[in-house]
């Protein structure tokens, strides 16, 4: 069978297409319609017109979940991307061990969500866990981490430091592509390994750093979820409570499809705002 | 004075020599160009001259200071790279002054140089302008600006010309010859390409596999090369080579024999014998030149190639290939049969195990 060019792209781009249509932009038209509506799965829906969204604006828990993503992403994308850079940079040179490192780096990205939150529940035990011990050893005293508000948003933070392998890949994959001259360059003309940093190698990996921000943040909103499911269920007193997991308790918790329905679309809202903001302030910045 | 003093570099890797046991002096204010094939180490003794690899071996000085173990910074040395290696992100003015910022030297000092420098390589009218945004022989002339605001005692040039598409070689060429007789500063200038070492060199060092096989004139090195390698390296198209028996006062190549001269040259027996298409002449042709011998050189033509001002001519002589030169007017066909000769002066002879020139050099 012969096939046109112009038939053949779109032979080849279906399957993308389809499942983009099936996953992505269907559910996102069936939650526009579901928010709209008052739906507990067990009878039928009622049209709820912008019932829902009243709600949710009057809502105590939404505006709490909504601070709590926020701030938890705004600790932990900077150090997120902090980190993986420092580390792509370190890692960077053809030295022995590096590159037993840099598969230790991506190692903990590759463990299933509930495992990976499983293991810090353990971690993060005040009686056997391996943290208090450590900081009981060291003489401090061994809080209960996860029973303060800030200590438990703390230890959402800290754990997602370790999932980092993407980030630092394609970080360490654009600063390989930096061309070596640059760095003769800059060693002929006496300029510090501290100013090459900021002066070189920070600008020339902006566009990668911009779009790893802008990413890390989707990212962030919605990883969150499973160790607050798994390790603080939400608490102490809403203080991880993020977006998703209020989404998720009230479709399937409290069988309110239609105000989780709206939520869902309030963090998607959430997101691109985050996202767009961001990128504006970034860009000013380093004009 | 000299400019640059190589004693004894030497560099390995794993063991491999790279660089072995190289000595080499640059006059002030010369312009020395290292050439070789890839791979024959002239970057790595560029870049060890730079100090942006660490030699094992060997001193450095750069007029009369020792250099081999100060930072590239510190050697007074400023270096044009092969990729220009302009920072994107930076206008033009500001790769100018990259340098100064990052010493932190003062730029109320520093930006009239830059305007001084701009204007004399014409660059004035592109300070604001990003490196995307200009020609490749631009970005080459800010790339010489930069290193001339350093205003440095040593020059490196790494193929700076490589980059550029051939017509604006030629004149780029030119335009650092020029700059290099302003400035007359110390230039060492590596390349690949040996039209470009012949026509640029105040002297030419041939490289391979981190040997320094002949330093000399371009002149000297082109006409008396120090080996076979040598010989064939320099000069397009390469010389003619082939093995053949030196007697009494003869050269002997298969059956035939061919006059030859041999002042000074006491070895006899067999040797590979060399001679540059420009130096054979053609019966027949204007270009001729000297006597044709009693019994001339025979063989037929294979290919006749037109370059327009000369033409070139693939002779098989009994199953040695030889390349010929004569007048664009001079034009046989192929399967003609030509004859010609040698000039017994510019045959080169090679030891056939050693392939060092057995006529030596008088400088």
């Amino acid at each position: 069978m012969k096939v046109s060019a112009r038939a053949a792209v779109w032979w080849l781009a279906a399957p993308l297409l389809l499942t983009t249509l099936l996953l992505v932009i269907g559910p996102l038209l069936v939650t526009v319609g579901m928010a709209l509506t008052h739906y507990d799965a067990l009878g039928a829906a009622r049209f709820a017109g912008a019932d829902n969204l009243v709600q949710l604006w009057n809502d105590g828990l939404f505006w709490k979940s909504v601070w709590n993503s926020t701030i938890v992403a705004a600790w932990s994308v900077p150090m997120r991307l902090a980190i993986a850079l420092a580390l792509a940079l370190l890692l960077m040179p053809r030295i022995v061990g590096a590159s037993t490192a840099r598969t230790v780096v991506y190692l903990p990205t590759v463990v299933p969500d509930i495992a990976y939150a499983l293991l810090w529940l353990w971690i993060l035990n005040p009686i056997y866990g391996p943290l208090g011990l450590a900081l009981r050893a060291a003489g401090f005293p061994a809080e209960e981490w996860l029973m303060s508000a800030w200590g438990a948003r703390g230890a959402i933070v800290l754990l997602s430091l370790f999932q980092i392998g993407e980030v630092y890949v394609v970080l360490l994959a654009a600063r390989r592509e930096l061309p070596g001259e640059l760095y003769e360059l800059c060693a002929v003309e006496g300029a510090s390994p501290w100013y090459t940093f900021r002066r070189v190698t920070l600008p020339l990996l902006m566009p990668a750093i911009l779009f790893l921000a802008a990413r890390d943040v989707a990212i962030s909103l919605q990883t969150s979820f499973v160790p607050a499911l798994v390790i603080t269920k939400g608490g102490p007193n809403f203080a991880t409570l993020f977006l998703p997991l209020y989404v998720y308790q009230n479709a399937f918790e409290y069988l309110r499809f239609g105000y989780a329905a709206a939520l869902s679309l309030a963090m998607f809202g959430l997101t691109g705002a985050m996202v767009a903001a961001q990128w504006w302030i970034l860009r000013r910045w380093w004009r | 004075m000299s400019g640059l003093r190589l004693q004894n570099i030497a560099k390995a890797y794993d063991g491999q020599p790279v660089i072995a046991d190289l000595s080499l002096e640059v006059a002030e204010g010369e312009l020395l160009v290292l050439v070789g094939p890839s791979g024959s180490g002239k970057s790595t003794l560029l870049r060890i001259i730079a100090g942006l690899i660490a030699h094992d071996h060997g001193e450095i000085h750069v007029n009369t200071r020792s250099v081999g173990q100060l930072p590239p910074d510190q050697r007074d040395i400023a270096m044009v790279f092969q990729s220009y290696a302009l920072f994107p992100h930076l206008t033009v003015q500001d790769n100018l002054s990259f340098g100064m910022r990052a010493r932190g030297e003062s730029l109320a000092a520093g930006i009239p140089r830059i305007q001084t420098v701009a204007a004399q390589l014409g660059l004035t009218a592109m300070l604001g302008r990003y490196p995307r945004q200009l020609s490749g022989g631009e970005r080459q002339r800010v790339a010489l600006a930069r290193a001339m605001l350093r205003q440095p005692k040593l020059f490196l040039l790494d193929e700076p010309l490589s980059n550029l598409d051939a017509q604006l070689r030629v004149q780029t060429r030119a335009e650092i010859l020029k700059l290099h007789r302003q400035l007359a500063t110390t230039m060492v200038y590596v390349t690949h390409d040996q039209i470009e070492a012949l026509s640029m060199g105040d002297r030419i060092g041939v490289l391979r596999g981190g040997v320094l096989e002949d330093l000399g004139t371009p002149a000297a090195i082109y006409a008396r090369p120090a080996n076979l390698f040598v010989a064939k390296f320099l000069g397009s198209p390469s010389m003619n080579t082939f093995t053949a028996v030196l007697e009494a006062d003869q050269l002997q190549i298969g059956t035939r024999r061919h006059p030859v001269a041999l002042a000074g040259i006491a070895q006899r027996g067999p040797v590979t014998a060399g001679i540059r298409p420009e130096h054979i002449s053609l019966q027949g042709s204007r270009w001729a030149q000297g006597e044709c011998p009693a019994v001339p050189l025979d063989g037929v033509v294979e290919v006749v190639e037109f370059a327009g001002d000369q033409r070139f001519l693939e002779i098989d002589m009994d199953g040695i290939e030889l390349i010929a030169r004569a007048e664009p007017e001079f034009a046989p066909r192929p399967g003609d049969r030509v004859q010609f000769w040698f000039d017994p002066e510019r045959i080169q002879l090679f030891d056939p195990v050693s392939e060092v020139s057995l006529r030596g050099r008088s400088a």
